[in-house]
């Protein structure tokens, strides 16, 4: 048998254990750095077989988590000599188009910086990529992005602000086929509203009625009577110098219940105004009720509007939408990545068997970000025989996670000087300033003589080819408020008709969508201005157009009678169901108001009756008080 | 079941060798953060080449790795916290995550991933205690059951076996 800290007797030998003396023991086995340096070694020749495709796909995974689209790359070269990383064959998909890339390079090299790598944390000196395309069609479709994960959330919340702000189709309904209609009375806000105000005025009544008898008038009242009445004739004399200060005590007292209730009477005063003041803000919030439900039962009549905004709105909101919709996008995204300030930064940490937890970041002021890309410069050619054609160069600087250490705006500018005979030029440059609290975007895109975009204009059988004209954009985001604008000049504007139905190619529907379609078939230069303004979350679209402006007017001329007619139809209807429901609530808010009125000046009156016959009293007692020897009033 | 019989020859060869139960507990508790903690981190290669230099039974350490990792799976929700609290509700720690994280080599060890850190946390806490229980289990194991096993045919043919050669290798001096 062997025991701890003794060397165990030999397997099998069958001995009795002996008690050996203790070995000495060197701490290090030294022959266990033999597998040690084979480890290194396999780890070494890994790394070599296959470390850069290991790389490749590790930034592929990052890049496409962070941008939240597809991001392919064919080859990775890494130089470890001259700190150099070389991506061949990059590809990154449209968020918005699964069959389309948003950006391809041929060659994207950058430069390193060693010492932050040691931090773990990437420093690009300089970036270049070479043989850049934009918008080419993909193979494959381009995966979805995670539905947990960032990006979805963000396209998912856009469609969201977008639905907010999209306007209804354009209607071009023959007037003439305007029948009445019939309104539910529990559609109409301004009933929903009356009905609560009732509910209000009732209890608001209920209060003031609870509140009268809280006054506890008649104890005071039947004090008073009994105090005047018992001293009624009574003379000082009579009383003698005990009952007379007694007496005078007793009126005292009695007139101070009397000051009191007053008090009481006068805070109810001031409850029962407050009361009628609420129930007349009610009825007057009935009136803004009153007119979104004109707008609503117009908008059961499908009336069309010959407003110039909501023609705007309905026509070209769509398209307006679009472009803002991909700028907030982009703007969510940098957000999001670039966040303000040097707080310790919480995020998801890697996908592992175990639990990824979070991993956090410790940003330090005067040291490396997580991320810098000092300069980046791209040359971009595009070929084919289009309006795109041409050489664009594009330079970004500081681009970065943490803004706050580089403390420099990233600005980025992109330009294009067409050639093959195309006048055509693209120039962008953009701020995102993130390095304060606060931040302070700002993004400036022309693009003259390019393609214009194709679309059909919503609820008409007609497409609109832009073809070749200018447009720009700009946005400006400071904190939560953002003011873009998007202008759009199409100065040979083609017009197509398109099907209504699979049979009827340009069939017109009525006369109102015929006069319609004339007008924006004479239009040869088109105008649009799309204005996006107020907050990020909830911000007001305004768009208009020369169009809109013309067909307004024409649709004016022609259908303007009608239309007035029609509406003054519906707001009759709506009147009729609105005056027979708020009628009550007006009778009970002149009651609540009477009542109020009525029941307090009832309570003063008959106070103040008591307090003068208390202080007759008073006087009749006091007079004596100089024969008596009394004490003075105070 | 090749699994289960390797880890159960590697434990009654650890618990014949020639290592001190001091060895074999050291061993033990450095294993068990191979497998308390998340693997793929720099401290767990730390780990590793200890066990491979230092003078402890590298067979108790790969049986503490597979001992140990089903319950630093259990534990993760623990850890997460334990982590979370360190890294994000202790102010006072701030300066200090803050310094570490901007020197060289340190954010490679993944400390400020919540996880890593408070399964290293509860590794450490728990070094002692696993040194502690292990020396005296193996005591009480070779001064009760040990003789008999080493005598028997089972015990001749784990030892007889090629495996047992390389293994001696690492078994402590």
């Amino acid at each position: 048998m062997s025991i701890a800290g003794s060397a165990p007797s030999s397997a099998g030998t069958g001995a009795e254990p002996v008690l050996l003396p203790r070995q000495r023991r060197g701490i290090v086995r030294w022959k266990g750095i033999i597998p040690l340096a084979l480890i290194l070694l396999a780890i070494v020749v890994v790394w070599l077989t296959m470390g850069e495709a290991l790389l490749r796909n590790t930034i592929e995974e990052a890049a496409t988590k962070f941008l939240g689209t597809e991001v392919d790359i064919a080859q990775l070269d890494v130089s470890l000599r001259d700190a150099t990383v070389e991506l061949r064959g990059v590809s990154i998909a449209d968020p918005f188009d699964r069959m389309r890339n948003l950006v391809e390079a041929d060659r994207v090299r950058g430069v390193l910086e060693g010492r932050p790598l040691l931090e773990r944390k990437i420093i690009l000196r300089t970036l270049v990529l070479g043989g850049m395309r934009t918008g080419t069609t993909r193979r494959t479709p381009s995966a979805p992005a995670p539905k947990n994960g960032f990006a979805a959330a963000t396209l998912r919340s856009l469609d969201v602000w977008a639905a907010r702000l999209r306007k209804p189709v354009a209607s071009f309904t023959p007037i003439d086929t305007i029948r009445s209609i019939v309104l539910d009375p529990a559609q109409l806000a301004t009933v929903k509203r009356a009905l609560e105000a009732a509910s209000r005025a009732d209890s608001l009544q209920g209060a003031l009625v609870a509140s009268y008898r809280g006054l506890a008038l008649e104890p005071v009242l039947d004090s008073a009577r009994a105090v005047t009445t018992r001293l009624k004739g009574a003379s000082p004399r009579a009383l003698g110098i005990d009952g007379t200060r007694q007496a005078v005590a007793d009126v005292r007292r009695t007139i101070a219940q009397v000051d009191s209730a007053k008090k009481r009477v006068e805070a109810l005063a001031r409850d029962a105004k407050t009361s009628v003041a609420i129930v007349d803000d009610e009825l007057h919030a009935l009136d803004d009720a009153r007119r979104a439900d004109y707008a609503f039962a117009r908008s059961l009549l499908k009336l069309p509007s010959i407003e110039g905004p909501d023609l705007g709105g309905a026509l070209f909101g769509d398209v307006s939408i679009d472009r803002f919709q991909k700028v907030m996008y982009w703007a969510e995204m940098a957000q999001k990545y670039v966040p303000p300030g040097l707080l310790p930064r919480e995020k998801p940490g890697p996908q592992r068997l175990r639990m990824a937890g979070s991993t956090v970041s410790f940003p330090k002021a005067r040291e490396y970000p997580d991320f810098l890309l000092k300069r980046g410069d791209i040359a971009l050619a595009v070929g084919g025989r289009n309006a795109a054609t041409g050489n664009y160069a594009a330079t970004i600087t500081n681009v970065t996670t943490m803004p706050a250490l580089v403390r420099e705006p990233t600005r980025f500018t992109l330009s294009r000087r067409s050639t093959a005979g195309v006048v055509a030029s693209i120039d962008s440059r953009g701020v995102l300033d993130h390095v304060g609290g606060r931040i302070r975007d700002s993004l400036g895109v022309t693009a003259s003589g390019v393609t214009l975009p194709s679309f059909p204009l919503p609820g008409l059988p007609i497409r609109a080819n832009l073809g070749a004209g200018n447009s720009r954009i700009d946005v400006l985001r400071v904190g939560n408020r953002i003011a873009a604008r998007w202008t759009m000049d199409a100065p040979d504007v083609a017009w197509q008709r398109t099907a209504t139905s699979p049979t009827a190619a340009g069939a017109v529907r009525n006369q109102m969508e015929a006069l319609a379609l004339r007008v924006i078939e004479g239009v040869d230069d088109l105008n649009i201005t799309a204005d996006l303004t107020g907050d990020i979350a909830k911000p007001t679209l305004n768009v208009r157009s020369n169009l809109d402006q013309l067909l307004a007017e024409r649709l004016r001329t022609v259908g303007g009678e009608e239309l007035a007619k029609a509406e003054a139809k519906v707001r009759a209807q709506v009147d009729r169901i609105v005056d027979e429901k708020t009628a009550p609530i007006k009778a009970k808010a002149d009651s609540l108001r009477a009542e109020g009125e009525q029941r307090v000046a009832e309570a003063r009156a008959r106070l103040d009756d008591e307090k003068q016959k208390l202080d007759d009293r008073l006087k009749a007692l006091l007079s004596a008080r100089g024969i008596l020897g009394l004490p003075g009033t105070e | 079941m090749l699994a289960l019989l390797k880890t159960l020859q590697s434990l009654i060869k650890e618990l014949h060798s020639d290592g001190t139960p001091l060895q074999i507990a050291l061993g033990a508790a450095l294993g068990a953060a191979l497998g308390l903690t998340p693997i793929a981190n720099v401290h767990n290669a730390i780990v590793l080449a200890l066990l491979l230099i230092l003078n402890v039974s590298f067979g108790a350490g790969m049986l503490a790795w597979g001992l140990f990792v089903p319950l630093g799976f259990i534990l993760d929700p623990v850890f997460d916290r334990v982590g979370h609290m360190l890294l994000m509700e202790t102010p006072a720690l701030t300066p200090l995550w803050t310094s570490w994280f901007n020197t060289p080599l340190v954010p490679y060890t993944n400390f400020n991933n919540t996880v890593v850190l408070g399964s290293v946390v509860g590794w450490l806490v728990l070094f002692i205690p696993i040194v502690l229980l292990v020396k005296f289990l193996v005591v009480r194991y070779r001064a009760t059951y040990g003789e008999r096993v080493r005598k028997s045919k089972f015990y001749r043919a784990v030892t007889a076996s090629q495996a047992y050669n390389v293994y001696r290798w690492f078994s402590p001096e």
